[in-house]
């Protein structure tokens, strides 16, 4: 059945399209007034000096992780907060070993070094 | 306790793994390897010895066996026939006489080769090839099907071909193992085609299944798998026209010849012809042919055993020649009288071997004319030979008379007279050679020094002529419930003694000694003038009627003819193509190599095309995509 | 306890999530110099957990309706898993002592690895299959680079964590694909949903991206680019557990995912499935010729036994499922006992190169004896376990009627033997170099690979136990034979 990719055809079509379109209707209604500052770079930040493939400190990386995985706790934590009092107690020692499970990993970060900037 | 039989696939274990100690740890340690060897196969010697008791005490008869196995392989489903190949033991009276004889012969031969091979370079190798050996005799003998039978019989030429070869750096000994291994090729390809026929008839390789089916249905299809099936013992044991092999494997150590080339190895065609008696007994024709190759080969080896005088070789030909009896009987249909001979047989060509290494190891050479007068310095080896002489030719009481003699008789009493006559003109000749070399070797003028050997050599051959002594009273007429009445196809089998042909082959064989003594001892006859007188007639015979040469020339002139033509079509035409696909292939690797330039993008892009190609496949309907 | 939760059936996870963090634990608690230690309490806790294992013989339940499954199926493969751990975990003893540093955070992670596999067979849903599978490869990201001071294990790092997150990708728009269509990410419901209708285009991409997917965990030709680069570059014990035991995890998922969830398909994809079977048999040989470096050599060979393994789907029956399980453990002692090898080669001599094997017969019998048995059993040579092995397989795609099939994979284990005897002669007919002395092998190692080299000899000689058991449990996983 071809005609059945048709659905497949269009779908691909319009995600294109959409992405055209809305690229087309902003160049055709915005207003094009260039100024040199507007057309540099950044427009709201600072010139970059030097070249820009630079190697970055892999501490901002391991602070966005440790990061990360105290948000998805609390992504686990609020529901349960919620309807704690409805929940089996079971599920209070779950949350401990959950919590259990992710001091083990801060202490694990913390001795590390992942957390001094050096 | 029947533990005992269902745990019977031990025996083969100890030499397996005494074989695999010498050669990997103990190989340094010489005389630990051979008393880890001769530990090892008294091991295995008890527990036949247990084996052959309880099945006595159990009434474990012929047509009752017991078998235990286990499944090794199993295969098949709806479109494939399905294949199941078992790994067992088949325990009846036949296998635990073997397992005795096997173990028994084995051992003390391997307690002689702590004195003959001592000193030898390769002594622990030595033990190690023996205890392999005799793992594999162990295993043929007990296996419960043909398939497993297969394997073990390979390896018993495999170490047959190590063993004959054990001088390897003796040009004749590599060239002689080299013949023996080829010639038993011929066998084992009929062989090896006998059982897939008859596994592609009846669907089986287990013995008592085939039988069980062969019973049901026997019929002239069965001739051609049963004569494939027959060429494996006629090359194992040496029958016309594939003996050649057996006397040139005197090269190998004389307790090799004792152990392999008397007593056990050339015993397994006859095995096997026992195993598969169903088989051969129901097809006359091919029964017949059973007969008259044995027969013929004994009477042919016999012949060309009375001008030889290499000790060894002479022994080697009476060996053919008494196989040629032994399968003699089975043909005629008579499994007792066929075994029985085995079983006395193994006991006093073991004794003559040893006794003949004996002689050599003190006299250091193997032309019985350079010898002479032995019998002053080694009464041991003198009188143990002369035992195994007596008993080889058939002198009453001896074992060798009873089983002789029971042949005899079942060939004259199934009516094959022509046999009968041939059997008893090699009973006269046998006894004929025989003293031929004993009173060349041990009597007459001393023409050598030799000293007695050790008592680890005189030992076994003091046990080996009490054996053949008396290992023939089991099977003798006046003993009840005897040899064949343990051992019988179908039913036992009684023959009834008839002494006038135990008084004629005694009188032939005493005549044949006679003979011996007049020519040998009082020189009333010449023998330099007889040869002379029928010089075209000796030249025949000694030249073994050129059987070998006619061989050569068939191998070198056509065989290696062929084996050219298919050289050069192999070399241009199949080589060019595989070479050319070889080639092609390495090519194609070296260029396929390419694709991976280590790039990551590369990498990702060909995941991805893969992707859409196979988007792209799937979704046109001509390609067979969607419909 | 809550309703209808038996923990208990998830014993075998949890021991080994607290072995993982135990592990870590321990790391923290005990001083620098004293943390490779920690490699034989892995050994202990994995044998332990393997110990457990053995109560689940026959257990066949499902934990949260579904989701989880519990059964001789996941088992097998869970042995398997730990069988394969355990041999690593030896295998990388001397590795991890020469390292000096984070040793336990190797092992910790190699036990997560394990984990993550345990919960790909186990999942009999779509997005804990994926959880599975990702801890496992993140875990593996890690371990690949482990030796960070050398570009060529970064450089497999690197390569490993962007062509998995891109196959990943692929395969998560699959399983979005197939929940699209179907409404449940539940294999079995899927099943049962896909049994009515005919072939959508839709689900068609679904099924083509989720092999996609697969075939990078399994390295099927075309995606097994990445392969022979990680294998490479990363730390010896880790590539001989990359080849065997994330491969039989994916390949279990695999199998679940398409013989349980898409059998009303079976027709087109198995199609597809004949494709990169022939396509990774065929190209796996025949590069492995031309390398010269011993585990590139052996990552294109586990590339071309992954085809083999494919005819056991092909085949689709009890059968084929069978045959799988007996290759797959095979495949784990065959494999990494020949990469143990490579292990206690480099650690003495720091090479991988094949040529660098000369003489290693006269220099270190055990080890050349051990890789030739394990190279003939990988190329298939009777009477090992590897020619059992392939001979099921072989059958039963005859069986299906695709006797071509067999024969090409049989032509192609022709060739392979030409490139193992290669490393064969160079290893027994070569001399050893002038100034190389005895290698030294430590006993654990010597043990695991007398103890591989058993098996492959015992299996290969009677295979008949494992293969009943095989056989026994694809019985239960996939009862048809049709």
């Amino acid at each position: 059945m071809l005609e059945q990719f048709t659905s497949i055809g269009i779908f691909i079509f319009v995600g294109l399209g959409f992405a055209v379109s809305s690229l087309l209707v902003a160049w055709i209604v915005r207003p094009k007034r260039p100024n040199p500052l507007k057309m540099s770079t950044y427009e709201c930040g600072l010139e970059t000096r030097g070249r820009t493939w630079i190697q970055f400190k892999v501490s901002y990386f391991l602070y966005a992780l440790v990061f990360l995985v105290f948000d998805v706790e609390v992504v686990f934590l609020i529901p349960w907060a919620v309807e704690f009092l409805k929940l089996p107690w079971i599920a209070f020692i779950e949350m401990f070993i959950f919590i259990g499970i992710l001091v083990v990993g801060l202490w694990y970060v913390w001795k590390e070094g992942a957390l001094e900037w050096k | 306790m029947l533990k005992m039989l269902s745990n019977a696939w031990l025996i083969p274990i100890p030499p397996a793994v005494a074989f695999v100690l010498i050669v990997l740890v103990t190989k340094r340690f010489k005389l630990l390897s051979a008393l880890l060897a001769i530990f090892a196969i008294t091991l295995s010697f008890i527990y036949s010895i247990g084996i052959l008791l309880e099945v006595l005490s159990q009434g474990i008869t012929m047509n009752n066996p017991v078998e235990y196995s286990v499944n090794w392989l199993s295969l098949g489903g709806e479109t494939i026939r399905p294949l199941l190949i078992e790994a067992g033991v088949l325990i009846d009276p036949l296998t635990s006489v073997m397992l005795v004889v096997v173990t028994l012969v084995a051992l003390l031969v391997e307690i002689y080769s702590l004195g003959y091979m001592k000193g030898d370079p390769g002594f622990s190798v030595f033990f190690g090839y023996l205890s392999f050996f005799v793992m594999s005799m162990l295993g043929l003998v007990l296996a419960n099907n043909y398939f497993m039978m297969f394997i073990f019989w390979e390896l018993v030429g495999l170490c047959s071909y190590l063993l004959i070869g054990f001088y390897f750096h003796k040009h004749s000994a590599a060239k002689a193992s080299k013949k023996a291994f080829i010639t038993n090729r011929w066998g084992d390809f009929g062989f090896m085609l006998g059982i897939f026929s008859l596994f592609l008839i009846f669907g089986t390789f287990n013995f008592n299944d085939l039988a069980e089916a062969i019973g049901r249905q026997h019929g002239a299809f069965l001739i051609i798998p049963a004569l494939l099936v027959l060429a494996g013992p006629i090359a194992k044991s040496a029958q016309f026209p594939l003996h050649v092999w057996l006397p040139d494997a005197m090269e190998g150590p004389t307790p090799v010849s004792a152990l392999i080339h008397a007593a056990t190895m050339v015993a397994a065609g006859v095995y096997l012809i026992a195993r598969g008696y169903i088989l051969f007994t129901g097809l006359e024709a091919v029964s017949f042919a059973i007969a008259y190759i044995g027969g013929f080969t004994a009477l042919f080896a016999a012949i060309i055993a009375v001008v030889q005088f290499d000790i060894k070789r002479i022994i080697a030909f009476s060996t053919v020649s008494q196989l040629g009896y032994m399968v003699m009987a089975l043909g005629v249909g008579s499994l007792s009288a066929g075994i029985f001979h085995l079983t006395t047989h193994a006991f006093f060509k073991a004794l003559l071997f040893l006794a003949a290494g004996s002689v050599i190891h003190a006299a250091h050479t193997q032309n019985i004319f350079e010898m002479g007068g032995l019998s002053k310095s080694m009464k041991i080896t003198t009188w143990s030979f002369i035992v195994g002489a007596l008993s080889l030719s058939g002198i009453f009481p001896l074992a060798g008379f009873w089983s002789k003699d029971e042949i005899l008789l079942v060939t004259l009493e199934k009516g094959f007279t022509g046999l009968y006559i041939i059997g008893s003109l090699v009973a006269f000749l046998t006894a004929f050679y025989v003293f031929r070399l004993v009173f060349v070797v041990f009597f007459g003028k001393k023409k050598t020094r030799a000293y007695e050997s050790p008592l680890s050599m005189t030992v076994p051959l003091m046990v080996l002529a009490f054996l053949s002594i008396t290992s023939g009273f089991a099977g003798a007429p006046f003993v009840e419930k005897g040899f064949s009445s343990f051992i019988y196809f179908q039913e036992p089998h009684h023959v009834q003694v008839n002494f006038l042909i135990m008084i004629g082959s005694t009188v032939l064989a005493l005549g044949g000694i006679a003979l011996a003594w007049a020519v040998y001892v009082k020189k009333l006859i010449d023998p330099v003038l007889v040869t002379d007188r029928a010089r075209s007639l000796y030249v025949v015979v000694y030249n073994k009627f050129y059987i070998d040469e006619i061989y050569h020339w068939l191998f070198y002139r056509i065989m290696m003819n062929i084996g050219k033509a298919f050289n050069w079509n192999d070399r241009h035409v199949v080589d060019g193509i595989f070479d050319g696909i070889a080639g092609l292939t390495r090519a194609a690797g070296a260029k396929l190599r390419l694709v991976h330039t280590g790039n990551l993008q590369n990498y990702a892009l060909v995941i991805f095309a893969s992707v859409v190609i196979i988007v792209i496949w799937m979704a046109v309907p001509v390609l067979g995509g969607i419909q | 306890m809550i309703a209808g939760i038996d923990f208990s059936l998830l014993t075998v996870e949890i021991f080994t999530a607290a072995l993982g963090l135990g592990l870590l634990i321990i790391n923290l608690i005990v001083p620098g110099n004293q943390r490779s230690a920690t490699g034989y309490l892995t050994v202990l806790g994995l044998l332990g957990i393997l110990l457990v294992t053995l109560s689940y013989e026959g257990v066949e339940k499902t934990f949260m309706d579904g989701m989880y499954i519990i059964d001789p199926f996941a088992t097998f493969f869970k042995r398997l898993f730990l069988v394969a751990a355990i041999l690593v975990t030896i295998s990388s003893l001397p590795f991890v002592k020469k390292l000096g540093y984070n040793e336990g955070d190797f092992f910790s992670l190699l036990v997560f690895a394990t984990l993550g596999m345990m919960v790909l067979v186990s999942a009999g849903e779509l997005i804990t299959l994926y959880l599975g599978l990702e801890l496992m490869t993140i875990s593996f990201y890690i371990l690949v680079s482990f030796k960070k001071k050398d570009a060529k294990s970064c450089e497999a790092g690197i390569k490993y964590i962007i062509l998995s997150a891109m196959s990943s990708a692929l395969l998560l728009y699959g399983l979005s694909l197939v929940y699209g269509l179907t409404k449940t990410t539940i294999i079995e419901q899927i099943a049962s949903t896909l049994a009515a209708g005919t072939m959508q285009p839709l689900m068609a991409l679904g099924i083509i991206f989720l092999l996609a997917g697969f075939g990078f965990k399994i390295s099927l030709v075309p995606f097994h680019m990445w392969a022979p680069d990680v294998y490479e570059g990363a730390p010896t014990p880790i590539t001989a557990f990359l080849a065997v035991a994330s491969k039989a995890a994916a390949l279990a998922a695999f199998v679940r995912i398409f013989l349980i969830g898409f059998p009303a398909y079976q027709e087109y994809w198995i199609t597809l499935v004949i494709v990169l079977s022939v396509l990774t048999m065929v190209l796996g040989n025949l590069v492995a010729i031309p390398q010269t470096n011993i585990k590139r050599l052996l990552a294109y060979s586990s590339i071309s036994q992954a085809g083999y393994l494919l005819l056991g789907i092909v085949a689709f029956s009890s059968m084929g499922i069978g045959a799988i399980l007996f290759f797959s453990i095979i495949y784990v002692f065959t494999n990494v006992g020949a990469f143990m090898v490579v292990v206690a080669l480099s650690t003495s001599t720091g090479s991988h190169k094949i040529e660098d094997y000369s003489g290693l017969y006269r220099r270190a019998p055990l080890l050349a004896v051990v890789m030739l048995f394990c190279l003939l059993s990988l190329a298939g040579l009777p009477p090992l376990a590897g020619f059992v092995g392939k001979l099921y397989l072989f059958i039963a795609v005859i069986e299906k009627g695709y006797i071509w099939l067999a024969l090409l994979a049989v032509l192609m284990s022709m060739v392979s033997v030409y490139y193992y005897l290669l490393v064969v002669k160079v290893m027994f007919l070569k001399e050893p170099p002038q100034n190389s002395g005895i290698i030294k092998v430590p006993n654990g190692l010597q043990i695991a690979m007398v103890f591989s080299l058993i098996l492959i000899i015992v299996l290969g000689i009677y295979p008949k136990p494992l293969s009943d058991l095989a056989m026994s449990v694809a019985h239960t996983f996939f009862p048809f034979s049709f």
